[in-house]
């Protein structure tokens, strides 16, 4: 029970992460590969402000998300100029940075020894100490970010978002900012992937860079493009195959190093086997 | 001692690996259009077949050296032919090809990590046996030598291959327009084939040469891509005479950057210099 709690929790978190990344690559067309540079923001604020500090896990999952979010607005206005395979070089070489930050601003983050002793959080006097408590909290999250993606997908501003994927110039002859547009929606999939971190480092209770390399945004962008691009109920679908994936390796019975690699190699093998196939997705509304 | 002669010979030495993935990525951009990321594992494919070969396998190095930048290519024409010829069939769009090379890359580290485990290997037997050379008072090794002229031979190599010969015409005119050369007869696919071949083994190349500087790694093939495509983007995409400048420019820039920086932000230094280029002068200096 233990067990089917924890992949369920790792399921919340790798769900928001999945559906805040299909705002940026399934509705606005934009192949974002970042995502864990923000996800480890939130986590870092959040564990360091936790261990540091007493102003308990709100406040410091809302100040990780407001850093996300500023981190995020200075590297839009660089990367919203650009589309296509500049952006994914750009977000790319982002992501770099921010893991050698994790791993050599030794002063703030221990680099390579990472962050131990990271408190359970505690909301309104009640602290989620078990596994039952926490996927109440992580579930009853998800399903919030899960409806605010459905609003952004459905309003106007995501339509203008997804006329962005078809054709940029065709709109920005229609009077829009597309610049505007992509930096905001960088800001809030940001965000998010804060939220997911702040959630991941008070569950695990440590946290060391080597979780937030560029692997990390592959794992999540082939969840998203398993799942379906431009389909949020897709990237549940997607987060959900790909938490059970490794499971189901476990029981193959790779030892512990191999392990992590085959999970690797499964994923990147998918996401050739996808695009040679099916680009759409299993559920997917676009391809890339 | 005076520190700028060696800061040049650095530069230059760092300059010359760069320029070896430089101009051979840009080589298969020029022809494929699309940033193939797999380019990047092609470094460590090469350096493990010469660990493999040359320390395991105890063959001479110049052998193990020969066979690694083969396997090398070899490999990558494999991928054009089984991943992204079938991709371009298709007419599939540059960020379908790009997330399958992304996978691919994944994929191959994974599996060197699985056949050599992920641990830092050397490809010389011992420490501090490499011959020196003093010049103007900058210290370079024997290997380092070797660095700088590949670099120069390759760089001349390939702008004299591509000008003065008839398969360099034909990869001219794929370069310039992929329709229109299948139409006046050239085949098309061949040649890209046998340019992923040629691209791929000056990868390897760049790889071993690393491997007998420093030492090797599953995963050093992603810093040495990112930098070779920011060298490739500074200098001039898909121009092999932009590649090496854009190259030279990057190596002066981050070894002189850390006179006042630590030396662990280089990457965040090479970054920063991208984002200047793609800010102020998008298509580089050669301006494609």
């Amino acid at each position: 029970m233990e067990y089917l709690l924890h992949l369920a929790i790792l399921f919340s978190i790798y769900a928001i992460l999945g559906l805040s990344l299909n705002l940026i690559v399934g509705y606005t067309g934009l192949l974002s590969v970042t995502h864990a540079a923000f996800y480890g923001i939130g986590a870092y604020a959040t564990a360091l402000l936790l261990i540091k500090t007493d102003i308990g896990f709100l406040m410091s999952g809302l100040i990780g998300i407001i850093l996300a979010a500023i981190i995020a607005f200075l590297i839009g206005m660089v990367l919203s100029k650009f589309d296509g395979d500049y952006y994914a070089l750009g977000s790319m070489g982002f992501c770099i940075i921010a893991f050698s930050v994790f791993l050599n601003w030794q002063d703030l983050t221990r680099g390579p020894l990472g962050l131990p002793g990271i408190p359970k959080p505690e909301i309104f006097g009640i602290e989620f100490s078990t596994s039952a408590l926490f996927v109440i909290l992580a579930a009853v999250i998800l399903i919030a970010i899960y409806f605010a993606c459905r609003c952004i997908a459905n309003s106007s501003f995501g339509r203008v978002l997804k006329t962005i994927r078809e054709d940029e110039q065709a709109i920005q002859v229609f009077g829009y900012s597309t610049l505007y547009f992509k930096l905001t929606v960088f800001v809030i999939s940001a965000m998010m992937a804060a939220v997911a971190g702040s959630l991941f480092a008070a569950y695990i209770t440590y946290i060391d860079p080597s979780t937030f390399t560029i692997l990390e945004s592959v794992f999540v962008l082939a969840i998203v493009i398993l799942g379906g691009l431009a389909n949020l109920r897709g990237s549940l679908l997607g987060a959900l195959l790909l938490i059970m994936l490794p499971e189901i390796l476990r029981f193959v019975g790779f030892p512990g190093e191999i392990a992590g690699q085959m999970r690797e190699l499964t994923y990147g093998a998918m996401l050739i086997a996808l695009m040679l196939w099916r680009p759409q997705g299993l559920i997917g509304e676009y391809k890339l | 001692m005076d520190i700028i002669p060696q800061i040049i010979a650095n530069s230059i030495i760092a300059g010359s690996v760069y320029t070896l993935i430089a101009v051979s990525f840009n080589l298969i951009y020029g022809a494929t259009k699309f940033f193939n990321i797999t380019h990047g594992v092609m470094t460590a494919i090469g350096a493990y077949a010469v660990f493999f070969f040359g320390k395991q396998m105890g063959l001479s190095v110049w052998v193990a050296v020969l066979i690694g930048v083969l396997i090398a290519g070899m490999i990558g024409w494999l991928l054009d032919r089984f991943i992204y010829r079938p991709l371009r069939e298709k007419k599939a769009s540059q960020l379908a090809l790009l997330v399958a090379s992304l996978g691919a890359f994944t994929v191959l580290q994974a599996l060197i990590a699985i056949i050599f485990t992920s641990r830092f290997q050397t490809l010389t037997h011992g420490v501090g046996v490499q011959k020196t050379f003093e010049i103007a008072g900058g210290i370079i090794t024997q290997t380092q030598v070797l660095i700088v002229i590949a670099a120069l031979v390759v760089t001349a190599g390939l702008m004299f291959f591509l000008k003065c010969t008839r398969f360099g015409k034909a990869v001219r005119a794929v370069s310039d327009d992929n329709e229109v050369s299948k139409i006046i007869g050239i085949n098309t696919d061949r040649i890209i084939g046998i340019i992923f071949f040629i691209g791929s083994a000056i990868a390897g190349l760049a790889g071993i040469l690393v491997g007998f500087d420093t030492a090797i790694e599953p995963t050093m093939g992603l810093v040495l891509l990112l930098k070779g495509v920011i060298a490739a983007i500074v200098g001039g995409i898909g121009s092999i005479y932009g590649g090496a400048i854009g190259a030279l420019l990057l190596g002066f820039v981050e070894n002189f950057g850390i006179i006042k920086i630590a030396s662990e932000w280089k990457d965040a230094i090479a970054f920063g210099l991208l984002i200047l280029f793609l800010i102020f002068r998008p298509r580089g200096i050669v301006r494609t």
